[in-house]
């Protein structure tokens, strides 16, 4: 017996099964990492991207596996239930998107390409663990796993100066919301002695609330949050690291990393805090209305795609945190089917641009999609769609996020900013247009693909691999899909649906 | 000693942290500044584990002080690379993109 | 059935652009077109005059209770009809011609009629408002890509004002669906019927209405809104403008008769008399610069503005004539502008390109088809008794005098300068000294072709409006019946029956003007 007691000692139960997404994703990221020093060529330029989708793969294919089951693993800290499930998938995506966007891409060539390819899985990890999070260390942890790679991924074009700068910026930027959420996150544990969310919302159920301590500590987590998912007024930051990092950084940190955001603030306001929802959603409702009318005013002016795309973020971000303020059951639904279509919206526009940055030498200007639409329908397609998504026209997702999210809010009485939104996505045409017009209604200017000065640096364009006029197949492959999938969930959104009401089913219970 | 002296000096340590972030214009001061923010934290976090009783807030303090580790070095290699590049090692002089 | 209707010319201009033969483009996507006539004339033949037919009803978002509702009744029959005819023709027009990327152009042109369609025949809020928007994509690339030269800064204009105001309908279409569903303790439908039974009070009900009237104001234009007009109108390509006129402005005007109207009709009532100066408004400024105008399209574009006018003084009449009249008129107008454009397609190219009247002048005695056919189109357009305008407009100012009369007697005003504008655009195009540049001649044998059948459905029309009056009466007469209550009005419904009938006396006379507009040459 005491033998048998020794061979086999009673560890903590680890539910392996719950935690396997998880594994796969620190699995994949040491094995890419591995595989990148490798000596041979072909196994850093293509086995460690290819090995990075397998990762992401199997990561999906847990999550499928684990898809009913609603566990609370490593003693609670972590959830694993349909609202981590999804977004998960929707950061997977993201992951698989941004691989292809940088398989033949500048960054990893100048990083080594396990070293990038690594950190984006890490940065997966974090994200995972940041929706997962049910206390407060694992929320920070989760939330600075996610931050810490991104940090070195905008910088990892390390001869171009934006991008090192890109990198700094985000870095200061991002440290300052981390130690601001940490702050936050140490006056409510202070308020109500606990770090553990149901703890939380236990002690303020008791008769906490209202504390000064906890307003102070929730004000100040909203603010670090605020800093990650790029709510006005704590953008500023978003445009100008959005232009400087690698454009397939761009994306991932677009799409991933506002995904994780949400997922956290609804675990965050309608887990932790639905009893104190009397104080935080004016604040949020406010901030939502303040990102939709600086994001959407900010963007007509921008000359580059990416800082476009920038502001732009900003203005969903305030979409979306509008369907986290109104707190029913219905705005968590609304705001997970609008990260799910922000993600195919902007997949399809970066995939395009990164293209077109590979093929012009014209970087991420309005100059570079000028007359796609006669040189290559296979691009121009998807970046209309996307375009036109984005601002919410029929027949693609963006019409039906924008519909559930008007629908709840007005359904939840805040008709006001159902009508903002609604004003937001009239500007918003300002812009999104513009991109339309250069696509269909300018000719290239000058002979653009040809061009004999060849790419410059800044494209990322290298003499040695990237010839100019490559196919660049993994590109329009993403664009199209996604570009596709915009407009096929925009006339058959039902799956949408349900998969949002599955991941909402989760706080149904708080809300 | 009541909690809120530990409180005070935390919330001033936070204050003197933010301020340096924002006026400060060397990004190594700006980093160290950075640093004093988390630990204005790790300090409040330790008071309110006293006060409470438990251990939750030391260890969510050590934790704090792995993940600073991490940022500076993070912080640092960038910086460093910049410095091989010869660009300018001031927060202001970036002007290769505005804002 | 309705399906395959809409969706038929999308479908086939598809297949068309990826077929790798250049011709196969628009050949394709005009048989589709002309399929979906066929279905069209199809349903007016089958349909009994009362109700809905051919209903489809497939639940399409379960989770916002979205249906994917089709019906045809005696509102949108006529109109579907009117939609498929035109498209079909000037789809025939635009093939007469080369285009840049013509398998993007047909794609775009036959997305635009699906959406057009569906427009018309979508019996659920949430699916109008779709389709409402997405016919604004394909108008937008056509007139953005292969309009004139000053096309951007005219699409720009274009989007902005129909974007906003379908944004507008959209958010208060949701309002609506939502506030409804709270009065009446229901679940979530959008459906107009359930929308029609449970009506808000009136304060929910008005500005809701206002967010409504703005969208379908913009898309007719009416005046103040049509600030977008002049300038999309000036650099459209005609074929698509033949369509963009005469089809796309009906859709603002249906909006009101069939959605507006029966869902709120407290707040019609509240608003009677602010849309009537609005349209009396569009009346009188659209002929006033109809005729100060001299560039033909202007000179058709401002008669659009005026003629919708009237469509809009008879649909908030509030009386059944004036709402037939509405009805009519909407047809009889999309028939006469879409050929009146192509008209100009034609006499443009014959004086090198210029669509400005100064430039034309002198080809009726050379050109004595097209001369006839645009006399025909123009008496048309200035409701010659005995055409089906006529009988149009007389049903809408007879419902307007019973209602509103001081109305009734200023828009009599725009009766007349009607006459005066289509004439002079008529005269000053096709008599008058030679132009400059005029290279007369004899339209080609495809030019007749394209534009004889829609001659024929003006005399048809003129000849035999019962044709539609029979058809839509009950549901025109339904969809104001609660305005009426509300008005105070007793008016009985048996009463218009024997008003139509009446008509018919003036067949043979309708014949003896056109034979004499012919004769005139």
């Amino acid at each position: 017996m005491i033998a048998a007691a020794l061979i086999h000692p009673h560890g903590p139960y680890i539910d392996w099964a719950a935690l396997s997404p998880l594994v796969a994703l620190v699995g994949g990221s040491v094995v890419v990492l591995m595989v990148g020093l490798l000596r041979s060529r072909f196994a850093r330029t293509q086995v460690v991207p290819f090995l990075t989708l397998v990762s992401l793969g199997v990561t999906i294919g847990f999550v499928i596996w684990q898809w009913h089951r609603h566990v609370a693993a490593i003693s609670g800290a972590l959830a694993f239930d349909q609202l981590t499930g999804t977004i998960t998938l929707l950061v997977a995506a993201g992951g698989i998107a941004a691989t292809l966007l940088s398989w033949r891409g500048q960054a990893p060539r100048e990083s080594a390409h396990g070293d990038f390819y690594s950190m984006m899985l890490g940065s997966i990890t974090g994200m995972v663990v940041l929706v997962a999070a049910q206390n407060l260390v694992t929320l920070f942890v989760g939330l600075e796993l996610l931050s810490i790679p991104l940090y070195v991924l905008c910088a990892t074009e390390m001869h171009r100066a934006a991008s090192l700068e890109a990198g700094l910026k985000y870095l200061i930027v991002g440290s300052v919301g981390s130690a601001t959420l940490v702050y936050g996150l140490a006056l409510i544990y202070g308020a109500t002695g606990s770090t553990d969310f149901s703890g939380i919302a236990g002690s303020i159920s008791q008769g906490h609330s209202s504390d000064v301590l906890l307003l102070t500590g929730i004000a100040l987590l909203t603010v670090g949050l605020a800093f990650k998912a790029s709510i006005a007024p704590f953008h500023q930051w978003t445009p100008d690291v959005y232009e400087g990092a690698p454009t397939p950084v761009t994306a991932f940190m677009a799409v991933a990393t506002k995904a994780a955001a949400f997922g956290v603030l609804l675990r965050v306001f309608d887990v932790m805090l639905p009893a104190e929802h009397l104080n935080w959603r004016p604040a949020l409702l406010v901030l939502a209305a303040i990102s939709i009318v600086v994001g959407n005013v900010g963007a007509l002016g921008q000359s580059s795609l990416k800082r476009l795309l920038g502001y732009s973020s900003v203005a969903q971000a305030g979409y979306i945190l509008a369907g986290v303020a109104v707190a029913t059951t219905l705005g968590a639904r609304a705001t997970i089917l609008y990260l799910v279509v922000y993600l195919l919206m902007n997949i399809a526009a970066f995939g395009a641009i990164v293209a077109r940055e590979r093929m012009t030498p014209y970087g991420d200007d309005f100059d570079a999609v000028a007359g796609l639409g006669a040189e290559d329908p296979w691009l121009a397609w998807p970046l209309t769609i996307a375009m036109l998504a984005l601002a919410g026209v029929p027949a693609t997702a963006g019409f039906i996020g924008k519909f559930f999210l008007i629908d709840a809010l007005v359904g939840a009485g805040y008709t006001w900013l159902a009508i903002l939104i609604v004003v937001g996505s009239m500007i918003s045409l300002g812009y999104y247009l513009r991109v339309i017009n250069a696509v269909w209604m300018r000719s290239a200017p000058g002979p653009s693909a040809s061009a004999a000065a060849g790419v410059p640096v800044i494209a990322g364009g290298s003499p040695e691999a990237d010839a100019l006029g490559q196919t660049h197949i993994e590109l329009r492959f993403a664009a199209v899909v996604f570009g596709g999938a915009t407009v096929f969930f925009g006339i058959v959104p039902q799956p949408l649906f349900d998969l949002a009401q599955h991941a909402a089913n989760t706080l149904s219970g708080a809300l | 000693m009541t909690i809120a002296w530990y409180l005070a000096v935390s919330a001033l340590i936070f204050a003197i942290g933010v301020g340096g972030v924002l006026v400060r214009r060397n990004p190594l001061v700006v980093l160290l500044c950075l640093e004093l923010m988390l630990n204005a934290a790790n300090l409040a976090l330790i008071g309110f584990s006293r006060m409470w009783g438990n251990d939750d807030g030391q260890i969510f303090a050590l934790i704090v002080m792995v993940v600073a580790a991490c940022e500076v070095t993070v912080g640092l290699g960038v910086i460093v690379a910049m410095h091989r590049h010869r660009l300018p090692i001031d927060v202001d002089s970036m002007r290769e993109l505005q804002g | 059935m309705l399906s395959i209707l809409i969706w038929l010319p999308v479908a086939a201009a598809l297949v068309g652009a990826l077929i790798p033969l250049q011709r196969a483009g628009g050949l394709l996507a005009l048989g589709g077109a002309l399929g979906a006539l066929g279905i069209a004339i199809a349903l007016i033949a089958g349909y009994s005059g009362h109700g809905y037919a051919h209903v489809t009803d497939v639940v399409w978002i379960r989770s916002l209770g979205i249906h994917y509702a089709l019906a045809v009744d005696g509102l949108n029959l006529f109109l579907v009809a009117l939609t498929t005819f035109s498209f079909a023709l000037a789809i025939a027009a635009a093939n007469i011609r080369d285009w840049p990327r013509p398998r993007v152009f047909y794609l775009l042109f036959a997305l635009a009629e699906s959406a057009v369609l569906g427009a018309f025949l979508a019996q659920d809020l949430a699916l109008f408002v779709a389709f409402f928007d997405l016919m604004l994509i394909p108008f937008y690339l056509l007139l953005g890509v292969w309009g004139g030269p000053g096309r951007v800064a005219a699409t720009l204009k274009l989007v902005i004002y129909t974007f906003v105001g379908s944004l507008l309908m959209l958010a208060a279409a949701i309002a609506l669906a939502v506030l409804t569903s709270e009065h009446s303790g229901q679940p979530l439908s959008f459906a107009l019927t359930t929308l029609a039974a449970n009506p808000l009070h009136k304060g929910s009900q008005e500005w809701i209405f206002l967010l409504f009237a703005a969208a379908f104001l913009v898309k007719m234009p009416a005046f103040p809104l049509h600030g977008w007009m002049p300038d999309a109108y000036r650099e459209m390509p005609l074929e698509v403008l033949a369509v963009f006129s005469g089809v796309l402005s009906k859709v603002g005007a249906y909006g009101f008769l069939a959605i507006a109207l029966p869902i709120m009709p407290l707040a019609a009532v509240h608003f009677q008399t602010l849309i009537l100066v609005l349209a009396l408004c569009s009346i009188i400024y659209g002929s006033a610069m109809a005729f100060t105008q001299t560039n033909a399209r202007l000179i058709a574009g401002y008669s659009s503005v005026a003629q919708l006018g009237f469509i809009t003084l008879g649909i908030f009449a509030f009386a059944p004539q004036g709402a037939q009249g509405a009805v009519l008129q909407m047809v009889n107008h999309g028939l006469v502008v879409a050929p009146l454009f192509l008209i100009i397609g034609v006499l443009a190219a014959r004086a090198g390109g210029s669509d400005d009247i100064r430039d034309m002048g002198g080809i009726a005695f050379r050109a004595p088809v097209l001369a006839t056919f645009f006399l025909i189109v123009a008496f048309a357009t200035l409701a010659m008794p005995g055409s089906g305008n006529f009988v149009g407009e007389f049903l809408i100012l007879l419902g307007l005098f019973k209602t509103k009369m001081v109305f009734s007697i200023i828009a009599f005003g725009g009766v007349v300068m009607a006459s005066v504008y289509a004439l002079r655009l008529f005269i000053r195009a096709m008599h008058n000294r030679v132009g400059p540049k005029v290279a007369s001649g004899e339209m080609s044998l495809r030019n007749a072709l394209v534009l004889a059948p829609f001659i024929g459905a003006i005399l048809l029309f003129a000849i035999y409006p019962q044709l539609q009056l029979h058809r839509s009466e009950s549901t025109v007469t339904g969809s104001i019946v609660r305005e009426q209550i509300d008005t105070g009005q007793n008016v009985r419904v048996a009463e218009l029956t024997g008003l139509p009938a009446g008509w018919i006396a003036y067949g043979p006379n309708a014949e003896t003007t056109i034979a004499t507009g012919g004769a005139n040459k």
